[in-house]
This record gives structure tokens, C-alpha cells and sequence, in this order.
């Protein structure tokens, strides 16, 4: 697997195998946040393509050092498809799709929330196996360290440091990469 | 002052309750208060990750307009002749990976160490047909689904499910394959999900019994981050051998 400084190298360069391996490895996370935020496919695979187009154009501004290239990719998405629901609000055709969408303030399903998870998502990917299988039990199963320790047959102290640095990971992950870590310090708001 | 141990706060954040004292500290110690809050948020995330499994890939469409985009831009970069070629092939889109759900806990329990990190979704394509059919259903659609929907499943020899499905409405979510106890229609596997495909290998958790789960069901699941059941099934058949 080619790393993000690698594929940020090639870019520089100009290459365009690089960013249809950045497509490959990242597109699906691309639609699916522009699918949650604009509620309906076309436009998402829209965002989709002029998220990619701009990473193009953009990829000079891709720095490695201050993040990864999903966080970066979903940054762009993240505009693009406010940009696109404020021309859509003011677009009769599509008002009432914008309309529903905005009725219920879901603050789960604030752009920034579901770049989080999307991020943390992708971290959740690229750690080691054994912790990621304990966090999937602790997180999806909501399993207790020593019915996690059963379950997998690990001895209970290398479940509790495989959680521990699992979630050091998320953590440091989510707030490299995170839409709303910033934010969160001035409280838990509920505002969009 | 003593502060709470790093270990205790993941405890904290994931599944316990803190005791008295610790109550205490929390109120007076801002520090541990935000380290927990941090990894309450992080553990909050990471669940609802779990429907973000096996995301649908862009249709190749979206390639093509970003690449007929590009394409001038690239052309001027590549100007310099010797353009290096990748150290690999060109990168496939990345396996879907099903969602792992195990209401069945003691049943699954071998399956979760045995299945996981193994690949587990193989296209079926190109595969000698060699396989040894161990069990089959015809799918037919439920009352509420377009009468052509069908499908129809192969249980292969080495605990593998082949599913091949048609006409299936099309989704805002994705379709999931069950196998659930008819007897019991609250017992049910989520064997993965079809990520868009008209056929798919899914693996089958050994020690599954298919005698009791008979029943194999796909369902219309939204991505709303439950795991489980949408209570929308779309096609049902119980499996013979
Ligand atoms: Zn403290």
C-alpha cells in the first residue's frame, strides 16, 4: 500500500495513476459523506467528481505533515457540498429535497460529524489487527474488556493495552484529521 | 493529586460507570474530566463506524468525468517522455469487508477469531465450478417487493454462501444477508452485504448450524449506524440440502 506521502509525491508530479489510486482507495468515503449531506445520488456523485477534479487542480496544497489524505479529501467534499446545497436552496426544483433534509437538526449528521466518522472509520482500517478486533467487539458488540479477553482468547492484560492504544489512535487520529475537535473544547453544542 | 489511570479512563469511557471517588476527582480534575469526555466522543465515533463498513465504490461513470477532466492537465504534466511507471499495477477499489454483527455471541465466538482479518468477500468470477453444493434456496420477494425480484443461494463446501440476487429495489442503504432461526425469528447471523453486486461469496461462520438458521434473508438496511435488523426484508427462501 502506498503511503500518503508516496502518492502525494506523484501527484506533485502529475501523475494520474496516483489519483486513481487515491480515487480507488478513498472515492466510496467521498460519496457517502456528499450522499449524507445533499440526500440524493446525483448530486452526491457530482460532489464526487468536482471533489476530485479540485484535488487535482489543488494537489500542490496537499501537505502530508499536516494530515492525511482522506482528512483533505473530505475537507474539499465537505465545501463543495455546502456550496452546492446553498445554490440548490436557492433552486426551486431541488428546495423541497433541501427543505426536508434541513427539518430535522440531526446533530449527529452535521457535515463535520460525519467526517469524523468517516475518519476514524479509516483509522479503525489501519490498525494492527488484533486491536482493531478488539475495538470492533468493545464499540459494535459492546462487549466488556474480560468478555472481550473470552470471546478472543487473548489474556485480559493484552486486551486492555490493545483498547488503550486503539483508542490513543483514534484519538490522536481524530484530532489531526477530525472536523470537530476544535469546537468541541468550547462545549457539546447542538448547533449546526 | 492523584489522577485516574489511563486504563481506568478507557474502562470509563467505553462500558463503565465511574465509582464515588472517581466521581470525586472528575468534578475537581478538569484534565482527566476532558481526557474522558475526548474518549467518550472517540468511543461514540468508532460505533458508528460500524455501518461504514463495505462502502459502495463510486460507478466507474464519475471515474470517467474526472479523468475527461483532468485529462488536459495531464497531458501538459506527462510532457517529459520516460513518465515512471508504478512500482505495482494499478490499485484496485478495496474489498468490501462485511459488517461482523454477533447477536449470537457463543455461537460465534470461535467464528469471530477464526473469520476475522481473513478476506472474506470473494467475487465469485472466474471460479472453477468445482464446488460442492452442500445446501441451496430459491429467494422469492416479500409481498411488498416488485414480483421480479429473485435470488437464489448455494452453501459450498468449506463454509462458503454463494448469493445471487436479481431485480432487487434499488437502495438508499445496502442490502445485508441474514440467516435466521424460523423459529425464533429475533435469532439470527449477518453473514455481510451485497455491496452492489448481483453475486457475491460470503463466508458462513463455522460452527453456524443451517439446520436451525434455515432461513437466509436480505434485507433493505439505511445507514444509520444499527446493526441491527431493519425489520425490511426484501426476499426470503429456506434453505435444503
Ligand atoms: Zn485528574
Amino acid at each position: 500500500m502506498n503511503s500518503d506521502d508516496e502518492l502525494a509525491e506523484r501527484l506533485r508530479d502529475g501523475d494520474d495513476k496516483a489519483l486513481r489510486m487515491v480515487y480507488d482507495r478513498h472515492g466510496a468515503a467521498v460519496l457517502y459523506l456528499a450522499q449524507r449531506l445533499l440526500g440524493n445520488r446525483a448530486d452526491a456523485e457530482d460532489v464526487t467528481q468536482v471533489t476530485f477534479v479540485a484535488a487535482w487542480t489543488g494537489r500542490d496544497s496537499y501537505d502530508p505533515q499536516r494530515g492525511t489524505m482522506l482528512g483533505w479529501l473530505l475537507g474539499i467534499a465537505r465545501r463543495k457540498a455546502v456550496d452546492r446545497m446553498r445554490t440548490a436552496a436557492r433552486d426551486e426544483r431541488v428546495a423541497e429535497t433541501v427543505r426536508a433534509q434541513l427539518a430535522p437538526p440531526d446533530e449527529r449528521e452535521t457535515p463535520e460529524r460525519v467526517v469524523d466518522r468517516l475518519v476514524v472509520a479509516d483509522e479503525m482500517d489501519r490498525l494492527p489487527e488484533e486491536q482493531r478486533r478488539t475495538l470492533e467487539l468493545a464499540f459494535f458488540d459492546d462487549l466488556t474488556h474480560p468478555q472481550i479477553a473470552a470471546v478472543t482468547g487473548l489474556p485480559l492484560g493484552t486486551v486492555k493495552s490493545h483498547i488503550r492504544r486503539g483508542m490513543a489512535n483514534l484519538r490522536r487520529r481524530w484530532e489531526v484529521d477530525g472536523a470537530t475537535f476544535g469546537s468541541r473544547s468550547a462545549g457539546r453544542t447542538r448547533a449546526l | 493529586m492523584q489522577h485516574l489511570d489511563p486504563d481506568r479512563l478507557v474502562v470509563l469511557a467505553l462500558s463503565e460507570e465511574p465509582g464515588p471517588s472517581e466521581s470525586d476527582h472528575l468534578d475537581d480534575c478538569p484534565g482527566c474530566r476532558g481526557d474522558l469526555a475526548t474518549l467518550r466522543d472517540v468511543a461514540d465515533l468508532g460505533a458508528e463506524g460500524q455501518d461504514l463498513r463495505g462502502l459502495p465504490t463510486p460507478p466507474e461513470h464519475v471515474w470517467q468525468a474526472i479523468e475527461a477532466e483532468i485529462a488536459p492537465d495531464v497531458a501538459r504534466a506527462a510532457a517529459p517522455a520516460g513518465v515512471t511507471e508504478l512500482a505495482g499495477h494499478r490499485a484496485r477499489p478495496r474489498r468490501p469487508r462485511p459488517r461482523w454483527l454477533t447477536p449470537l455471541l457463543a455461537a460465534a465466538a470461535a467464528a469471530v477469531v477464526a473469520v476475522a482479518g481473513t478476506v472474506a468477500v470473494d467475487r465469485i468470477a472466474g471460479r472453477a465450478p468445482v464446488e460442492q453444493v452442500e445446501a441451496r434456496a430459491t429467494l422469492t420477494p416479500l409481498a411488498t417487493v416488485p414480483a421480479d425480484a429473485s435470488g437464489s443461494v448455494r452453501v459450498l463446501s468449506g463454509g462458503r454462501m454463494q448469493i445471487d440476487v436479481r431485480n432487487l429495489p434499488l437502495t438508499t442503504g445496502f442490502h445485508e444477508v441474514w440467516l435466521i432461526d424460523p423459529d425464533d425469528l429475533s435469532k439470527m447471523v449477518a453473514l455481510g452485504n451485497l455491496a452492489d453486486q448481483p453475486d457475491v461469496l460470503l463466508p458462513v461462520p463455522p460452527g453456524t448450524d443451517l439446520n436451525r438458521y434455515r432461513l437466509v434473508d436480505v434485507s433493505d438496511e439505511p445507514h444509520d449506524g444499527d446493526a441491527t435488523h431493519s425489520g425490511r426484508s426484501l426476499l426470503r427462501g429456506t434453505l435444503t440440502s
